[in-house]
């Protein structure tokens, strides 16, 4: 039997973490902790498990492994506290840190201790994502060029109000939204990140935060690839859904178009005089935990890194650099 | 009036078929030769002439339909003849030669009309009315793609020859630039990347372009010559601030055929849904009616030319790998 603890409630995806470890079986999920006794009692509450602001009775549960889901500035304290209670299993939140001293911390940290780190990257458990990967992997396409992409959603401040908030969060669209594709290239063209050229504003919801609100990033990797990412929370809040991740790769052959959310149904109702969206696709965020569990089963690093964690990073704050330059900046 | 078109290949032919839903008369075509010209001539009942300069004396506008490269010296030739011009975009291949052929046109007292067709699609239109209404308040981030194949040609493909036509930045998104600039305004800063730039042996062209406008606005422009033919797909995001407009071809084309046939895809793609009048007959009517009786366009010869002077920016973007700045309004534009 594996234990599983969550660190934290601040980030939402949470509350999908905790029904997904639940679901994995021969799994226990041991409880939660949170500093934020407010939040440990609601969502203790809401999920009946045990919850608790005690790091010590937290850990006294003896898990096998955490999952960190605090604001992104605690992470580095998270998984500190978490090494230093002998965890030796460790999936955390992106993005990995909000700053690339902080990220290299926690990696080094990992490191010294044998720490199997992951970085919670469920867009690479996309059955569509994966699809594509495998297509293009086989050959079939021929050579990768580019990519063009978005990954655009409705401002979060909508589930947290910690989301905007620059200190806790680090920034705005472009903290929150460029990790993902940005690893999804780099897992796919198996280079890194040469030279970002970026560009921010405060195009949607002006005013009403003090972060960027709309970002656009064009990415150059070694290899020669090219990617441009939007970023933007540019969906607005009665969208039918948080938002979506779609890109087209061009290569030798043609192209490959994904919209890794598109498995949907979509649904009038008398309830909403209105049509909403219900996924029926494959959801990885249960691919993600159950490979989590089985590296701590398999007692082998997990296939997504604190290296990947810590690479998104750099890039993402090589983009905030070139934002307020104007310029393009080379890693 | 008298149209004489200059250019028989797919843009001539396609003007020639919008022409023929206005008031006016074709009543010349010229090409290389007049036996290039001879079967649009024969169609049209009008005559097929070996120059543009023994064309002029038998018509009162001239359409051109040529490569880009040829674009200034005809209509030199137009407007040292007073004949009214429309060109087909992009205008020229630089912005010191369509200053020029504006100040050309000015000087001759002629009037000159760029054919940026997207204004006149149906879908870009209405994208745009619904902006102007303003109900949606200031765009904020704008998406703008377009994409298809290489064009193809019998014999010296102009399309693929940057000398002549630019290539794709100034051939294909110079259409989504003159769009993005229409919808939002002058542009500042233009970042651009190629597949050219990355390998000039690639078999197929694609750029991405973020534009930076004055007011802050930023356009994601893709361009592609990169689908197998004849694929043909376009789409537009417009991301205001209180409402999203959104467009995609694949999506709202109201017909998929499903019929097994050899593949035969023109030489050049143009997109296209089912429609009782082509954005082209609109475009080249509106043309019609501005020069008949004085009325307003929707494209300006100078929209083109500050079209040119953002597909130059892209390209020297590409090349160089850095962010180009424009001038902003009031330079030499």
């Amino acid at each position: 039997m594996i234990k599983i603890g969550i660190m934290s409630f601040a980030h939402l995806h949470a509350e999908a973490y905790i029904q997904n470890i639940r679901a994995v079986p021969d799994v226990t999920f041991t409880g939660f902790v949170d500093p934020d006794a407010e939040r440990a009692e609601k969502f203790g509450r809401l999920f009946n498990v045990p919850a608790t602001t005690d790091f010590d009775r937290f850990f006294a549960q003896k898990p096998d492994g955490v999952v960190i889901c605090s604001e992104n500035n605690a992470h580095l304290e998270m998984v500190e506290r978490a090494i230093d209670a002998g965890i030796k299993q460790i999936c955390c939140e992106k993005p990995l840190a909000t700053t690339p001293a902080d990220a290299r911390r926690i990696v080094d940290l990992a490191a010294a201790s044998r720490v199997n780190l992951m970085t919670a990257f469920p867009m690479r458990f996309s059955a569509p994502v994966l699809e594509v990967k495998r297509t293009l992997d086989s050959g079939a396409a021929g050579k990768i060029f580019c990519f063009s992409a978005s990954n655009e959603g409705r401002m979060p401040s909508l589930y947290r109000e910690w989301f905007v908030d620059k200190e806790l969060a680090g920034g705005g669209a472009l903290q929150d939204h460029l990790v993902h594709l940005t690893d999804l290239f780099r897992w796919i063209t198996r280079s890194e990140v040469q030279a970002v050229y970026a560009q921010s504003s405060q195009a949607f919801h002006p005013g009403e935060v003090a972060v960027e609100t709309a970002g656009m990033a064009m990415l150059k990797f070694r290899n020669g690839v090219f990617a441009s990412i939007d970023c933007s929370w540019s969906r607005p809040d009665y969208y039918p859904t948080w938002g979506g991740l779609n890109f087209e790769v061009v290569t030798a052959r043609g192209a490959l178009q994904v919209d890794a959310f598109r498995q949907k149904l979509t649904v009038f109702s008398h309830e909403i005089q209105g049509q909403s969206w219900v996924d029926w696709g494959s959801d990885s965020n249960q691919a993600m935990i159950d490979e989590f569990v089985a590296s701590i089963r398999e007692q082998r690093p997990a296939s997504v890194s604190g290296e990947d964690g810590l690479r998104t990073v750099e890039v993402i704050h090589a983009a905030y650099e070139s934002a307020a330059s104007g310029g393009v900046v080379t890693l | 009036m008298r149209i004489g078109i200059v250019g028989t290949g797919f843009m001539g032919t396609t003007h020639a078929k919008g022409w023929v839903e206005t008031p006016a008369r074709i009543t010349g075509f010229c090409a290389e030769t007049v036996a290039e010209a001879a079967a649009l001539a024969d169609q049209y009942h009008a005559k097929a002439f070996a120059s543009l300069a023994a064309m002029l004396p038998e018509v009162d506008v001239v359409d051109i339909c040529t490569p880009t490269y040829l674009h200034l010296e005809q209509v030199r030739l137009a407007a040292a003849a007073g004949k009214d011009i429309i060109c087909e975009k992009p205008l020229t291949l630089d912005v010191e030669t369509g200053a020029e052929m504006l100040r050309v046109c000015e000087d001759a007292g002629v009037r000159l009309f760029v054919a940026h067709v997207v204004r006149y699609f149906p879908e870009y239109a209405a994208a745009k009315k619904i902006v102007a209404d303003g109900k949606l308040g200031k765009p904020g981030t704008i998406h703008l793609r377009r994409c298809n194949y290489r064009p193809k040609k019998a014999a010296g493909n102009w399309f693929l020859d940057d000398a002549k036509s630019g290539g794709l930045l100034m051939d294909l998104s110079i259409h989504d630039f003159d769009y993005a600039r229409w919808i939002a305004g002058e542009v500042k800063t233009v970042f651009s990347t190629t597949v050219g730039s990355m390998d000039k042996d690639a078999p197929v062209d694609y750029a991405l372009t973020i534009l930076t406008h004055e007011d802050g606005t930023l356009s994601h422009i893709t361009g592609g010559w990169a689908y197998p033919a004849p694929n043909f797909q376009t789409g537009l995001d417009i991301n205001c601030e209180r409402g999203n407009i959104h467009f995609d071809s694949v999506a709202s084309a109201p017909i998929r055929v499903l019929i097994r046939e050899e593949q035969n895809a023109p030489d050049v793609g143009l997109p296209a849904s089912p429609l009782a009048e082509s954005p082209y007959t609109t475009e080249l009517k509106e043309f019609y009616h501005a020069i008949a009786q004085g009325e307003a366009v929707r494209v300006t010869a100078l929209d083109g030319l500050k079209a040119v002077q953002i597909a130059c920016a892209a390209r020297v973007s590409a090349a160089e790998g850095r962010p180009v700045f424009l001038e902003p309004q009031g330079g030499v534009l």
